[in-house]
């Protein structure tokens, strides 16, 4: 029989090859046991180190010891191999397959335009107000310093309402809204109002019969053309990027004097072939229109402004016909 | 409103480019819509003389031409029937093109082959040249035209011109004309207006007042009516200046006195109308004597009728406006003329009238009868009653250089109440405040002045404007706009330039309405939506009669909102629920191969509440296709949707939202679009439906999966939200589930057991949960298993078995005595 010391090392690489050959849990804790249990042949050589000689001692209980660390190591590193194992799925995941995913809806394209530019007022003081569709042709006309025999108030224009007394149409332009807020409130005013307004034209690339317009009405002391131009100003170059320019050209409409055409330049434009493209119409409140709701034209003055939401998303967007907005189809509808 | 700029210079000088004349134009207010350059539109057309004239070969409607250019001769297959050989007539060369019509691109002509055989260049007829006249033949010209000569040259034509195409704002008739354009070029560049000289040679033998006699019986109507008389012209054929200049605007040429007037009408803006005086009938005179040809300006009387120029006889009503004579109508006043007394061939005399008719007449004559032209767009914009007389001497006086002829002396001019000047003042200071500019009172003065709104001086006293800091300007009769201070304001400022009041920063007062509030809370339940897999839709407001009626109980058709002028039957009713449009886009998306949708609609529908139309804000939910998005694995992957998947998305959306305590009623009977529905409810309040498209219904938009439709009140839904939140501790100590299984006839609803669980009290009680519904099996038929998971916690301890299981076995026996059930223990 070999010295014990001598046996140290070939039984310390048998346990070792059986710790590797061991497939599964069972299998290493039954090689564990064969070599490192109470009756194991490791344990065996470890109780035999008490018979030794005193000289041989020292050097054979440090290897022995030794050995045993490297097979402990050995047996835990191979457990969380088979630990690990164990658990893998039978086929591994392939990180380049779809995966299981949630879909989130989209705000609709309008509805975006309309939060981006109700953002851009807000952060100039101004609250959204709202009014109704039905109107009546004071409100939607007369209050606005458009008198009966304006072309505007063309019923070719016009929706009116199956309903003879009193006589209601679908408003044609937010304006509507200008006179029901200053008839119940008291100014200074500072509103926008996004809504949908009707126009009897048939429906084309350009045209819809239901479309959305954005009102603004400032009314306030000492209010002048400046401060329009540079309100106009910060609202469209948030909008529409900040190397646009904006353009005001001397314009009619009856509920303002002065009136305005606004016009925008800006890359988008240019792609376009064009110098300027017209956005929105706006002036100073008529004092007729102050006069008509009670407002004293001497001591209050304000500007008003509109425009298409529709136009806006189009030329932000590139989207080339009107009535996409209104199909829903969702292959549109999930682009914004 | 089209002009030239050669016409223009007659007026007025101006220095610089067509483009910058266009940009200052746009800038004072008369946006330019197009420019286009005129003159070189004949390039590459050429007198041409056909040598030979043989039939094509291989075409039976084809001739074979040799053609003498000038330069040599080429070979044109021509499809015209027109001409022989030795005919003089335009050719266009290759690589010229056409003159563009509108909405096309040019066309260039090329070498090609025709039936086999090369043709080189195109002879022209006078449309392909955009001339007016016949399409079907060729251009004929008269033999002396020189072969080879430019057809420019030809024409006449070879000065360049720009033509402007202008948008004249509804509030400034003066400017549907030339002069009235040329007059704003002035005021903005201060270069002199020339007005032409209007000296008329007279026959000092005949008196316009011997010859014609006015009567105005509706001088409210027509507050001026002059007549004009000039005897032996000859009609004939426009000289070329004028054909071209009418043809350049896009006025048809008709002959020399029709086309006096029209020029005059665009030159000066007040439209004119030319009789055939001998079609004039007589008034019945003194003593059997007959009385003079007689213009009656009067009203219709009920049923009369008149046949206008354009050949349509109109029915006229009695508050139509008539030029007449003493026996018949001869012309719709400010509309248009009658046939009866139209220049003709065989017209001698003219009688020229120049007038000026109330622009709220003509406008509801001209609406009424459909029937627009460009006198009535001038009239009903409103003419310049100050200058009738002095466009009746400018016609006239054309007329005599065009068709010759005798002017009768003076003029008959009706006038009986002549329009008082009006004056407006402004106040310098008002200006510098509205603008937001302080603009030297001496400018504004100037700026006025340049208008011709001379300041007249402040009460005969020394004191000038500018030291009183108010001007009282008279208007001139032609800015009927120019109403109250305002107006000057915006003059000024026009005439000052917008661009230079300098923008300044926003300022000012805050804003407040109450809809900001409910701006916000429509956005966040927008976002909830969305985060929840839904997209929002927009649909038409405007629906078809059918689709509304297809969404609604029959006893509710009748509260359908009507339109009274519809454009289509497609179009012709408001909304009355979103859930018509979503069903609309579900169809559309279906037909264009999307089946698996999940939509909303956030928007305003309409009813008739007792008679009068309401609008409500509602929100639509619907539903179809898969469950899941698409994967490439697992059993569940092609479920389709069901009610509970939509019943879930609307819980987990008024949880977020913020509205609690409502519960469903299950719709009894039968629905004409639901085949199981349930009304949400609050209280006695009906919030709205949730239910199954019928199979039929769905068929019927071509959808095959099952379709899950809810409908709300968004307004409801807003009022009884409660967004606020309130902090609650975390539970510190463990909780104990017990579950209890019954089993319980159908008929038993999930609310009912809730109701006895509540009812039983049960101390400690956290949550309850159904986790499962089971039937078949050891469950007898027309019964199901539910199970109920029970989560028991005290807030400051935690909660022993023993006293769980006693409070758990309270409620076992509570629900047992409670409910129809049988209680599966363990």
């Amino acid at each position: 029989m070999p010295a014990l010391i001598d046996q140290i090392e070939p039984l310390k690489q048998a346990a070792l090859a059986q710790f590797q050959a061991a497939e599964d849990m069972a299998a290493l804790d039954q090689a564990r046991s064969q070599f490192l249990g109470a009756h194991g042949q490791f344990t065996a050589l470890m109780k035999q180190l008490g018979a030794l000689p005193k000289e041989e001692k020292p050097a054979a209980g440090k290897q022995i010891n030794q050995a045993k660390g490297e097979l402990e190591a050995a047996l835990a590193a191979r457990r969380s191999e088979l630990e690990l194992a164990a658990v893998l799925p039978k086929d591994p995941t392939d990180f380049t397959l779809p995966g299981r995913r949630r879909g989130l809806g989209c705000s609709h394209p309008l509805t975006q335009v309309i939060e981006d530019i109700v953002r851009s007022f807000r952060k100039l003081g101004f609250v959204v107000a709202d009014g109704p569709e039905i109107e009546d042709d004071y409100h939607c006309f007369d209050a606005l310093n458009t008198p009966a025999d304006h072309p505007a108030r063309d019923t070719q224009d016009t929706f009116y309402l199956d309903h003879p007394t009193p006589r209601l149409l679908l408003r044609t332009h937010t304006s509507s809204v200008q006179i029901r807020v200053m008839e119940k409130q008291a100014p200074p005013i500072r509103i926008i109002v996004p809504g949908r307004v009707y126009r009897r034209d048939n429906a084309d690339a350009t045209h819809n019969p239901t479309f959305q317009q954005i009102e603004g009405l400032y009314v306030d002391r000492g209010v002048t053309v400046g401060d329009l131009k540079g309100t106009v100003e910060f609202v469209f170059r948030e909008l529409l990027g900040a190397d646009t320019r904006i353009r005001f050209r001397p314009h009619y409409f009856s509920y303002t004097e002065p009136s305005f055409e606004i016009d925008f330049a800006n890359a988008t434009v240019r792609k376009m072939g064009k110098a300027w493209l017209e956005i929105a119409g706006c002036g100073m409140v008529h004092p007729q229109v102050f006069v008509n709701v009670g407002y004293d034209p001497e001591q209050w003055t304000g500007w008003a402004f509109g425009f298409g939401i529709e136009r806006i998303a189009m030329l932000r967007y590139g989207v080339n016909d009107i009535r996409l907005f209104y199909e829903n189809d969702q292959r549109f509808l999930r682009q914004f | 409103m089209k002009i030239t700029l050669q016409w223009l210079r007659r007026y007025v000088d101006f220095n610089g480019t067509p483009e910058d004349l266009a940009e200052r134009l746009t800038m004072l207010g008369l946006e330019v819509e197009g420019v286009q350059r005129t003159g070189a539109e004949f390039d590459g057309v050429v007198v041409a003389q056909v040598i030979t004239r043989d039939p094509h070969p291989n075409a039976d409607k084809l001739s074979v031409c040799r053609v003498n250019d000038g330069q040599g001769e080429r070979i044109i297959v021509c499809g015209a029937h027109n001409f022989q050989a030795g005919d003089k007539v335009p050719l266009i060369l290759p690589g010229h093109a056409l003159p563009a019509r509108r909405g096309e691109p040019p066309y260039t002509i090329k070498v090609g082959k025709i039936r086999g055989i090369e043709s080189h260049g195109m002879m022209c007829s006078p449309s392909e040249l955009g001339l007016s006249g016949d399409a079907e033949g060729l251009l004929i010209l008269p033999p002396t035209a020189p072969v080879g000569q430019p057809f420019a040259e030809f024409l006449g034509r070879s000065g360049q011109d720009v033509v402007f195409d202008l948008e004249v704002t509804p509030n400034r008739p003066d400017l549907n004309s030339v002069i009235g354009i040329a007059r704003e070029i002035s005021a903005a560049t201060g270069q002199p207006l020339r007005l032409p000289e209007t000296t008329l040679a007279e026959d000092p033998d005949s008196r316009a007042a011997d010859g014609v006699a006015v009567r105005i019986e509706d001088p409210d109507l027509c507050p001026r009516y002059t007549a004009r008389l000039i005897r032996g012209v000859k009609i004939g054929p426009s000289p070329d200046w004028l054909r071209r200049l009418l043809e350049l605007v896009g006025l048809r040429s008709i002959s020399n006195v029709v086309d006096v007037t029209n020029f005059v009408m665009l030159e000066t803006g007040q439209p004119l109308h030319a009789f055939d005086y001998r079609l004039i009938s007589r008034a019945a005179g003194e003593a059997g004597q007959e009385g003079l040809p007689t213009i009656v300006v009067r009203r219709a009387r009920p049923g009369e009728k008149i046949a206008t120029l354009d050949g349509q006889e109109r029915s006229l009503t009695t508050d139509m406006l008539l030029i007449a004579d003493e026996q018949r109508a001869i012309a719709l006043a400010g509309v248009m003329g009658g046939l009866n007394s139209e220049i003709n061939d065989r017209t001698a005399d003219v009688l020229l009238e120049s007038a000026y008719f109330k622009p709220t007449s003509i406008r509801r004559t001209s609406k009424l009868l459909d029937l627009r032209s460009d006198a009535s767009y001038r009239y009903e914009r409103g003419a310049d009653i100050g200058i009738a007389d002095w466009a009746s001497r400018r016609a006239a006086q054309l007329i005599l250089e065009t068709a010759g002829g005798r002017l009768a002396s003076g003029v008959v001019d009706a006038y009986p109440r002549p329009a008082a000047p009006r004056h407006v003042s402004v106040r310098f200071a008002r200006t510098d405040a509205l603008l937001g500019i302080p603009i030297p009172a001496a400018e504004q003065v100037g700026h006025l002045r340049r208008l011709g709104l001379e300041p007249m001086a402040a009460g005969g006293s020394e004191t000038t404007p500018e030291a009183a800091g108010i001007a009282t300007v008279q208007i001139p009769s032609f800015r009927v706009d120019l109403k109250e201070e305002v107006d000057l304001i915006e003059e000024i400022g026009r005439l000052h330039g917008v661009d230079r009041i300098p923008a300044t920063p926003p300022r000012g007062a805050l804003g407040a309405h109450p809809h900001d509030a409910v701006h916000d809370d429509l956005a966040a339940a927008r976002r909830l939506l969305c985060g929840l897999g839904l997209s929002e839709t927009q649909g038409q407001t405007l629906i078809s009669d059918a689709l509304a009626a297809r969404v609604l109980p029959p006893e509710e058709a009748g509260s359908i909102v009507r339109l009274g002028n519809p454009l289509s039957s497609d179009m012709n009713v408001l909304r009355p629920s979103l859930t018509a449009g979503l069903l609309d886009a579900l169809r559309r998306n279906i037909n264009r191969q999307e089946s698996d949708l999940a939509l909303f609609e956030i928007g305003r529908v309409f009813r008739l509440r007792e008679a009068a139309p309401a609008d409500e804000r509602h929100l639509g939910l619907a539903l179809t296709g898969r469950r899941h998005q698409p994967f490439w694995s697992g059993a569940d992957r092609s479920q389709t949707l069901d009610l509970y998947d939509l019943k879930g998305i609307l819980e987990e959306f008024l949880d977020l939202f913020g509205v609690r305590g409502y519960s469903y009623a299950r719709r009894a009977g039968a629905h004409p679009l639901f085949l199981e529905s349930a009304q949400i409810v609050q209280g006695k309040q009906v919030l709205g439906e949730i239910g199954q498209l019928l199979p039929a219904a769905a068929r019927q938009l071509d959808l095959r999966d099952a379709v899950l439709v809810a409908e709300l009140s968004m307004d409801l839904l807003l009022a009884r939200r409660n967004a606020s939140k309130q902090f609650r501790p975390l539970p510190a100590f463990p909780s104990v589930r017990r579950d209890v299984a019954m089993v319980a006839p159908e008929s038993l609803t999930h609310e009912a057991a809730l109701g006895a669980i509540r009812k039983a009290r049960p101390t400690h009680l956290e949550a309850v949960e159904l986790f499962d519904v089971f039937r078949g099996g050891q469950v007898p038929a027309g019964h199901k298993s539910m199970a109920y998971a029970l989560t028991y916690r005290h807030p400051e301890r935690t909660l022993t078995d023993a006293e769980v299981n006693a409070i758990h076995e309270k409620l076992v026996a509570s629900l047992k005595q409670d409910l129809p059930v049988q209680v599966r223990e363990g």
